[in-house]
């Protein structure tokens, strides 16, 4: 049964056009971004920021190099945003169409149901996430060389690797990109629970992570940047550091996913306590 | 099949659902009137736990629908007013899925069910292409899947074209007749309630104002058609003298117990008004309706 269930939530998701929205816009976004690196001043900035450190540039500005750079800003700006849009509409549109009474009026309890919705946008931020990793890195392969990797990574600097090393390092680090599309999603799921319109609880969800990243970039916060959503986001990029920081990288994945399934209790109790009216 | 104990609701100051009393027997199709805002929807809703009472008690088949919700819904159908599907799935994908939230149904008996609804060979299409009677077929087509006792039927006819309301009374009676389903309806088609309902109640401001059989509704005063030369004059005149009980539209009256209408016809023949008719005038659901929710 609940595997039934769980097959007719994917159908629902991913039979929605809107559902793919974010697949294109990264497309063509990383084609955009790689397209501007490959021929404008950046990557002369880059060769000099590399050669100005002692590495000789044109064996680091390469296919992996570029994907990193150009997920960066993705992560930070598109993602939330692709990944809110789904979470805002998974509970609060059903509601507004009045599907959620027709699922409502059956023996199923709303806890189950919430679990089943969000499990189903969990798999949706792995999918994206894995799509948009797999693509930048397609994408730059095409317009720059298979070579060794180099890696700004804030708060340690950066970081070299040769091509393999860099290659699985890479993979790893979208597994962790995945825990915080989760946690984008989850704030927005937790908002489409409470009575409210599906762009409501996107354009909240947003809100939260807009002002996390604001609070985050204030240097006065420079103490408190622990409480902040995207200083625990950075911590995909801690995979490429020598030596990996791994109790920094857990420590980080453990806060996001507690603060993940705190917004889904919360999102739940608000869900079964409120009146599902037409 | 349906108990009601001192239902109340309230949302915010307002007072949905008042200490609403209501039975429903298994086997019957009960009607339950009220004009937009009288409390239906939101009773329905307490009965099939989408809406939490402010108190009182809701059982369904036996089963208390706040705290064993789930028992309770096993053998029930619902339909909604201006049915909602997932429109970008096909019609067999939607049955589908709504359905797994009661019990898986094997394929058998969905192609018996869509050929029930007289859905075959539209099942594969998109919602998107159907009109809106399919849509109400399907909408029965999902009620019927998880082979319910008790359908609640919430205002089934709404937005349907006279053809798609016959379509709909003539399926109830059906679904009666053929599966035996006990139905409440809540409708504003006073027309399609009198022809199909046994019982019914009337809600006005979330309160009960009536629940009988339609019989006692339409029966309850017998009104006869006085037609006379001055209607102002005969009505003044038999209450002077105690014939009448009550007067209505400019050409009803009523009359008091044990009299007959030979007094009448007598009183005002010997006062010099001729009369040229009186005659029984049937109690339409309407008119008990409108007297009913204009009085409360």
């Amino acid at each position: 049964m609940f595997l039934l269930q769980f097959r007719n939530e994917l159908w629902k998701l991913f039979g929605k056009k809107r559902t793919y929205i974010g697949f294109g816009a990264f497309f063509v976004a990383q084609i955009l971004m790689c397209v501007f690196l490959r021929y404008s001043e950046a990557q002369r900035d880059l060769a000099a920021l590399l050669e100005g450190n002692g590495y000789l540039a044109e064996n680091y500005i390469s296919a992996l190099t570029v994907a990193v750079y150009m997920l960066i800003p993705q992560i930070l700006l598109l993602m939330p945003l692709y990944t809110t849009l789904v979470g805002g509409d998974m509970v609060a549109k059903e509601a507004e169409d009045g599907t959620l009474r027709m699922i409502l009026s059956r023996p199923v309890s709303r806890v189950r149901l919430l679990f089943l919705k969000w499990l189903t946008g969990v798999l949706f931020c792995f999918l994206l996430v894995l799509a948009l990793g797999f693509v930048a890195a397609a994408i730059a392969r095409v317009w720059f060389p298979w070579r060794d990797m180099f890696v700004w990574i804030p708060e340690l600097v950066f970081s070299v690797l040769d091509a393999g090393e860099g290659l699985k390092l890479y993979a790893l680090s979208q597994v962790f990109l995945a825990t915080n599309a989760v946690v984008a999603f989850s704030i927005a799921f937790m908002f489409s629970c409470f009575n409210m319109k599906p762009a409501a609880a996107t354009i909240l969800a947003l809100s939260v992570l807009f002002l996390s990243l604001v609070m985050d970039n204030i240097p006065f916060f420079e103490r408190y940047k622990e409480w902040f959503l995207p200083h625990h986001f950075r911590c995909w990029l801690h995979v490429f550091a020598q030596p990996t920081p791994w109790a920094r990288i857990w420590e980080s994945q453990c806060i996001l996913v507690g603060v993940a399934l705190t917004v889904f209790i919360i999102g739940a109790a608000a869900f079964q306590m409120r009146d599902i009216k037409s | 099949m349906i108990e009601l104990r001192h239902l109340t609701k309230r949302f915010g100051d307002r007072l949905a659902v008042e200490n609403l009393d209501l039975t429903v027997q298994r086997g019957e199709i009960y009607g339950l009137l009220g004009h937009n805002g009288a409390g239906k929807s939101t009773a329905i809703g307490m009965m099939l736990g989408q809406v939490w009472p402010t108190n009182g008690e809701v059982r369904v088949c036996g089963h208390d629908v706040t705290t064993r919700r789930q028992r309770a819904l096993e053998k029930v159908g619902a339909i909604f007013e201006a049915p909602v599907f997932y429109d970008y799935l096909t019609g067999r994908q939607n049955l589908e899925m709504l359905a797994s939230y009661t019990a898986p149904v094997v394929p058998d008996r969905l192609g018996e069910i869509i050929d029930w609804v007289g859905l075959s060979g539209r099942e594969h299409t998109k919602v998107r292409t159907y009109s809106h009677g399919m849509r109400a077929r399907l909408a029965i087509a999902q009620a019927l899947l998880p082979q319910p006792e008790l359908l609640i039927l919430d205002e089934p006819g709404s937005g349907l074209d006279p053809e798609g309301i016959h379509e709909m009374r003539h399926t109830i009676l059906r679904l009666r007749r053929e599966m035996g389903l006990t139905i409440l309806l809540s409708s504003h088609l006073l027309n399609e309630v009198e022809q199909l309902c046994a019982r019914i109640a009337v809600l006005n401001q979330g309160r009960k104002v009536f629940e009988g059989a339609i019989a006692e509704a339409t029966g309850r005063q017998n009104w006869l058609r006085l037609r006379v030369g001055d209607f102002a004059a005969a009505v003044k005149s038999l209450l002077a003298e105690r014939l009448i009980a009550d007067h209505r539209d400019g050409r009803l009256i009523t009359l008091i117990d044990g009299i007959c209408s030979d007094q009448i016809v007598r009183r005002l023949v010997e006062q010099g008004m001729p009369v040229f008719e009186i005659t029984p005038e049937a109690e339409t659901l309407e008119n008990f309706y409108l007297g009913l929710t204009k009085n409360a």
